[in-house]
């Protein structure tokens, strides 16, 4: 590279002390909009930091985006203000504020919901403030605004695309509340128009300061220049680099529409001098679920999933220039209007787990698994604790396991890859709110997914409805049959679903990972598991010393230890959580394993889904021993799913596994 | 006779003793250092060095890191939790987020008891507070077999919606103490009333693991003082910004967590009320980070929403501090691209800055005001030689060539940087609370506050700035500055509309009498106790709360949401008259007043002083470097005046005083710098 920013040398004009203070200011800038949208907000969804800010140049191209925002909503803020431009441009006043949700102009889905406003410096606008946050329900067929069975947006909600909300500082009344009047919560969506306006004013007065300050003209040129900033420096690391290519496929579990049978996604990456594309040919169709992604939430994935790698680099439009994505028209990453999209977080996760798959292979000393999968569940009916049995309506998600890495284990109960910054909510106040008293909530034995470093473990929480009447049960979930996986060596971690067992009858009932609307009654109980993360490298390579470390505190059970691990522990005192590892029997054990593990990859899955069937082996042999997908409810085989899930596991684990410890009982150094 | 107050603030590096004349009002200081092993054996030594006689001495406060670094380094007792089965991880999964979004390599601390250690008992109280399982008393006695076993010294009790029935936390709590004397068992119904299983259960088990560090700590201390002929009681300075005795802190151990941090901001609000100014803004630089706290109408602003590490807050209400990466051995440097960056990495203090001359050549902040003439090259009374040469090269490599800069330009664009750094942190303090800085006065010390203050003065055009007389020493300073305070507080959640201002008062009259207990215990007689009430209220759907101060008796619930419109108003810039209003929790602050004696008063003898030495120095405001008085700050009598451009020096401190300000020293010798022309 020629083009270093050294000295007189550079392309940059900015003295670098001013170039420094002003790249810092809008970072703030942006920050103290998040501050105040978490202050002020109602949905809680945002509260619980869903959520982004934006400050964009007068083309709408990002100059910084939040240090804690959700990573699902980058690399779609520039979108969205472009087409507000491009709706508005010659129109706009100050003191106007836009609005825009709209997926197929480079939005996620209709619940962010997008404030813009222009800022203006005499007649000139000179930047755009931008706050986006998920409203917690915006209209469609089902509280929360997902709905399972859409195949096109007419059921999923409004679609707001660019409108003026505010006038030259004046609420435009009759549109917001039109647009409110087709929520459940018209009074917390002008609560969250209100709170998000401000955010954007709050910036405006900032960016107003530097201009005062430093003048317009240093100004407008810090915009350009810290996007050139970080452009240079995404290239520079790039350009270090080895050219090549490198691909994969994930899996979205199924399309309702056609029968078993995973979705695929195929990422394949070339990296080229001081650019990197990324080609998504191959992947599958739309399908006809909420399921899909439309081109800027798939952008969004590729750009979240490869800031990954360079966590260091600031967030924004010079990021995206050196990267390419290429995708397939009318396909599941590139769905056109009126496709449904409201569950594009689902291929969004691929997406990521695809890119930390790849550049695992590119940066091996940040090499990290497959996570767990975001699940939604979403709840509405009748609370029959108070008079008038008002409305209520329950939405969960919960933490899970992360990937095993190259040096380490998996991070326990995390967000999803989703956003990290997502919070869980806590119970006490789920209580109060809903006729719904948990269980349990907690970490689940086994979930991760066994590894030379395992993957984080997940967690169970199990609900009762109390007092309800016309309750209804919906969830959003995903890998219930493309298992969160591991790689170079690692294993599978177990799948997501849920279970009701009902008060009348005492059944359990498996709902899996996808439904919507289903009734439930006062006394019903429902369990989700979330997964572990998948595991890295063998787990037999594994110290026994670490095993037991885990079965100590509980994380991994006896029996599992010796199952998963070929670790042997004798206990000393249970009191005490003291046990010791029998050596001679963990080289047996792992003696045996390594003897047999390739076969079982390759036993007939029939004999496998029977022995599953009988109660024999649980779903954690199933997918980590036999690599067999069945419906986890019936037992009921899935051929081809199993035979794509086969497919993942010989590529991510079996390749990888070494072989002589059949013979020594531990791996030769 | 006893006529002296002395204070001791313990520190990663110094120990710092502050001891007031009662009669004079005079202060002197010490600065030992600290013996991290054993901190009281630092802390004792000092006062032998400065020749403190402990009969003498009437009041004795202490402010301490101690359970700062328990908490950090996890040197803990073998500690357990109790908890409702099905929720034994509620502080490991947290609200599961991370602070480190992108980097997956950068975990979350982990909880501060393990999984084997936090077991559990069947029973489950609901929202409402009705049993819906009886507590299992059976389980009870086993998990007290087992825990005995295994030599736990501490028990947090952390049970679901204890909040609203502490019925069974305390039965269980009865259960434990009996079977296992000696061990602190504390239940979360008593730390935290309040609503939230992390936040209650996480402030819990901070309270309980602290209880026998600070137990055992406090006594030996209290023994050693008792010993030298000290009659009264031991005060620990709390994260609230108050005082407590012994007996309290044995219950709020966990209030001890922050205890450094605040003395600094009271030091500071309180030197800033001296001077007149109830608002003013702290700035407290050291050689590696700096402290920024905010003063309005007198009070600190305060926060519940902190800890020690990210992932397990502490609830108690601790004076709102924001710490920054930005201090005298911060490092500057330029990254691959060739941008400019200053700290948070810094060079600490081995090896140190460039001019300390101990192997580090990459510049800082120190060695850019070495290079700029700001700071002399002779420290702390000529115990500390700094080699000018060193820095002049560090900078010149460091930064000056690869920018292609003269090497003034580049130490000065190095102090820039890391003065706009503390500007954002300010701010974020200031400015997105709804606070305008040029209401505020500047108060600038630690060790290197001085040489940055009037820069980020004029930067935030914040009007004046006070550089304390002891700059280096006004954290312990703080520690003698402060009252008895109790924070107490429990969950009220109900909408304004249905709320009883006569149930609101029942609520806060109980609180007051728990408060007074407390105080009398401690020997605070009723006319020095100072009892104030706030609520927090938001509007209805929302999920943050505003605390809004309310007065004694309550009788008017439309008062209080008129108050909380307006606070919303000022701080978030807009209020919704149409939307209904929350109210969230009730807030008592039990205040005892301890006699504080004043700082000593001198005359103003008035003047212009004479300086011995000038140096060449370069500012920002001048393009060349100009030939500099340098004055001391001991020879500054009362009453001065000066203009800049000026260099004050001193043993702890070097104050920079660009051209085109006026100085003025105060009847306290404090420093007074007008940057601009709204100053008083």
């Amino acid at each position: 590279m020629s083009d270093n920013r050294t000295g007189t040398g550079s392309g940059l004009t900015l003295d670098p002390v001013t170039f420094e203070v002003l790249k810092n200011s809008f970072i703030t800038t942006v920050d103290q909009m998040a501050e105040q949208v978490l202050r002020t907000c109602y949905s809680f969804v945002i509260y619980n930091r869903d959520f982004s800010s934006a400050l964009n140049d007068a083309n709408g191209d990002s100059i910084a985006q939040g240090n804690q925002d959700i990573a699902v909503h980058v690399g779609t803020l520039h979108y969205t203000c472009k087409d507000v431009i491009r709706a508005f441009k010659g129109e706009m006043k100050p003191g106007d504020v836009f609005m825009i949700n709209d997926p197929y102009a480079g939005g996620t889905h209709f619940n962010d919901v997008r404030l813009i406003r222009p800022i203006f410096v005499g007649d000139e606008i000179i930047a755009y403030s931008q706050s986006n946050g998920h409203w917690s329900d915006v209209g469609g067929s089902v509280p929360g605004s997902f709905d399972v069975n859409a195949r096109e947006m007419f059921r999923e909600g409004i679609r707001i695309t660019p409108i003026r909300i505010i006038d030259q500082g004046v609420l435009r009344e009759d549109v917001a509340n039109m647009i409110a009047a087709n929520t459940r919560d018209p009074k917390s969506v002008i609560g969250d128009m209100r709170a998000q306006t401000e955010a954007t004013r709050v910036a405006e007065r900032e960016i107003l300061r530097l201009v005062d300050k430093y003048g317009k003209d240093t100004v407008v040129t810090g915009f350009k220049e810290v996007q050139d900033y970080v452009e240079q420096a995404t290239r520079q690391r790039i350009a270090e680099l080895p050219d090549g290519s490198w691909e994969t496929v994930d899996y979205i579990d199924r399309d309702p529409g056609q029968g078993e049978g995973l979705i695929p996604i195929r990422v394949k990456l070339t990296i080229k001098g001081d650019e990197a594309t990324y080609d998504f040919t191959g992947s599958h169709g739309c399908i006809s679920t909420l399921y899909n992604s439309a081109f800027g939430a798939t952008f969004s994935g590729v750009v979240a999933g490869m800031k990954t790698y360079f966590p260091d680099l600031p967030l924004n439009s010079g990021f995206y220039r050196p990267i390419n994505v290429i995708a397939p028209k009318d396909s599941i990453v590139d769905a056109p209007w009126p496709v449904a999209v409201t569950g594009f977080l689902m291929p969004f996760e691929k997406i990521m787990n695809s890119i930390y798959e790849i550049w695992s292979d590119i940066i091996p000393e940040r090499a990290i698994a497959c996570a767990f999968n975001l699940e939604y569940l979403l709840t509405g009916g009748r609370d029959t604790r108070h008079e008038g049995k008002p409305m209520f309506m329950f939405y969960d998600w919960l933490p899970g396991g992360w990937g095993g890495r190259a040096t380490k284990d998996g991070c326990n109960v995390t967000t999803a890859c989703f956003g990290t910054g997502l919070q869980t909510q806590p119970i006490e106040g789920q209580e109060r709110l809903s006729p719904i008293l948990a269980n349990e909530f907690e970490i689940l034995r086994d979930s991760a997914g066994p590894g030379r470093f395992r993957g984080g473990a997940g967690v169970v929480k199990t609900s009762t409805l109390r007092e309800a009447e016309d309750t209804v049960l919906s969830y959003i979930c995903d890998r219930e049959r493309a298992i969160v996986w591991g790689i170079k060596g690692g294993l599978p971690s177990l799948p997501h679903g849920l279970w009701v067992k009902r008060a009348e009858t005492g059944e359990k009932e498996w709902l899996g990972t996808i439904f919507s609307d289903v009734p439930i009654k006062s006394g019903d109980m429902f369990s989700r598991p979330t997964g572990g993360g998948g595991g890295l490298g063998d787990p037999l390579e594994r110290d026994p010393a670490a095993v037991m470390l885990d079965v100590e505190d509980d994380y991994v059970s006896l029996e599992r230890a010796k199952i998963d691990y070929g670790v042997v522990l004798k206990v000393i005192d249970i009191d005490l959580a003291q046990y010791e590892v029998d050596a001679e029997a963990t080289k047996e054990a792992r003696r045996e394993i390594a003897k047999a593990r390739r076969g079982w990859l390759a036993e007939d899955p029939v004999d496998i889904a029977a022995r599953y069937q009988k109660g024999e082996i649980n779903n954690m042999d199933m997918v980590r021993r036999y690599a067999v997908i069945v419906d986890w409810g019936t037992g009921e085989l899935m051929p081809k799913s199993t035979e794509q899930f086969r497919e993942s596991v010989k590529i991510r684990t079996a390749d990888h596994w070494n072989d002589n410890i059949a013979e020594f009982g531990e791996a030769a150094e | 006779m006893s006529n002296l107050r002395v204070a001791v603030d313990i520190g990663g590096t110094f120990t710092d003793i502050c001891i007031m004349d009662e009669a004079s009002g005079k202060v002197r200081v010490a600065k030992t250092p600290s013996t991290p092993d054993d901190p009281l054996e630092g802390a004792m030594n000092g006062l032998g060095e400065a020749k403190v006689d402990l009969n003498d001495v009437s009041l004795f406060s202490h402010g301490t890191t101690v359970a700062t670094n328990a908490l950090i380094t996890r040197r803990l007792p073998p500690a357990a939790m109790v908890c409702t089965r099905g929720f034994r991880d509620v502080i490991e999964i947290r609200r599961a987020n991370k602070e480190e979004l992108w980097d997956t390599y950068k975990d979350v601390a982990p909880p501060y008891i393990r999984r084997r250690d936090r077991l559990v008992v069947s029973e489950r109280i609901d929202q409402a507070g009705e049993v819906v399982e009886a507590l299992n008393e059976d389980e009870a006695r086993e998990v007290a077999r087992v825990l005995k076993k295994r030599g736990v010294e501490s028990v947090a009790i952390c049970l679901m919606n204890s909040y609203m029935n502490p019925a069974h936390e305390q039965r269980l709590r009865e259960i434990l103490v009996a079977e296992m004397p000696g061990a602190d068992i504390i239940t979360s119904s008593d730390t935290l009333p309040e609503i939230f299983e992390h936040e209650r259960f996480s402030t819990t088990v901070v309270n309980s693991i602290l209880s026998p560090v600070i137990g055992r700590y406090v006594q030996r201390m209290s023994e050693q003082l008792k010993e030298g002929g000290y009659a009264s009681d031991l005060l620990l300075l709390h994260s609230g910004g108050g005082v407590m005795t012994p007996a309290t802190a044995a219950r709020f151990a966990g209030r001890l967590a922050g205890s450094g941090i605040a003395a600094g901001a009271i030091a500071s609000r309180h030197i800033a009320m001296l001077c007149g100014y109830e608002n003013s803004i702290g700035l407290d630089m050291g050689g590696t980070s700096c402290d920024v706290s905010l003063v309005y109408g007198g009070q600190s602003r305060v926060t519940k929403d902190w800890g020690i590490e990210f992932g397990h807050p502490i609830r108690f209400p601790s004076i709102e501090v924001l710490t920054i990466g930005a201090g005298g051995g911060s490092l500057a440097w330029i990254d691959d691209v060739g941008a400019l960056h200053n700290g948070p990495q810094s060079a600490g203090a081995d090896p140190g800055p460039a001019c300390y001359g101990r192997g580090n050549d990459v510049p800082t902040n120190t060695d850019a005001n070495v290079a700029l003439g700001r700071l002399g090259t002779s420290l702390a009374g000529g115990n500390i030689t700094l080699d000018r040469g060193a820095a002049e090269t560090a900078v010149k490599t460091g930064v000056a060539e690869p920018l292609g800069m003269s090497m003034d330009d580049a130490a000065k664009s190095i102090v820039s940087v890391a003065n706009a750094n503390m500007a954002d942190a300010v701010r974020l303090i200031s400015i997105s609370r709804g606070y305008d800085p040029r209401d505020f006065a500047l108060v600038a010390f630690g060790g290197a506050g001085a040489l940055h203050g009037v820069a980020l003065a004029k930067e935030l055009a914040i009007p004046t700035v006070i550089v304390p007389p002891n700059p280096g020493v006004t954290s312990a300073l703080g520690c003698l500055l402060v009252d008895i305070r109790h924070d107490l507080a429990q969950s009220y959640l109900k909408s304004a509309s249905e709320a009883d201002a006569g149930d609101i008062e029942a609520k806060f009259a109980e609180m007051e009498n728990e408060a007074r207990e407390r105080l009398e215990a401690e020997g605070v007689a009723a006319k020095d106790m100072l009892l104030q009430r706030a609520i927090d209220m938001m509007y209805e759907g929302q999920w943050r709360s505003l605390t809004v101060p309310v007065g004694a008796p309550f009788n008017s619930v439309e008062e209080a949401i008129e108050a909380f419109h307006r606070d919303h108003e000022r701080e978030y810039a807009f209020r919704r008259d149409d939307a209904g209003v929350d109210l969230f929790r009730l807030n008592l602050t039990a205040i005892g007043v301890t006699q504080k004696a004043e700082l000593q008063k001198h005359e103003k003898t008035g003047g212009t002083p004479s300086a011995n030495t000038t140096r060449m120095v370069a500012f920002d405001e001048l393009d060349a470097p100009v030939d500099t008085p340098i004055y001391q700050h001991e020879d500054l009598g009362a009453g001065s005046t000066f203009n800049g451009p000026a260099i004050v020096e001193q043993l702890d401190s070097t104050t920079v005083i660009p051209p085109g300000v006026r100085v003025e020293v105060d009847e306290w010798l404090n420093i007074r710098i007008y940057v601009s022309e709204d100053s008083k």
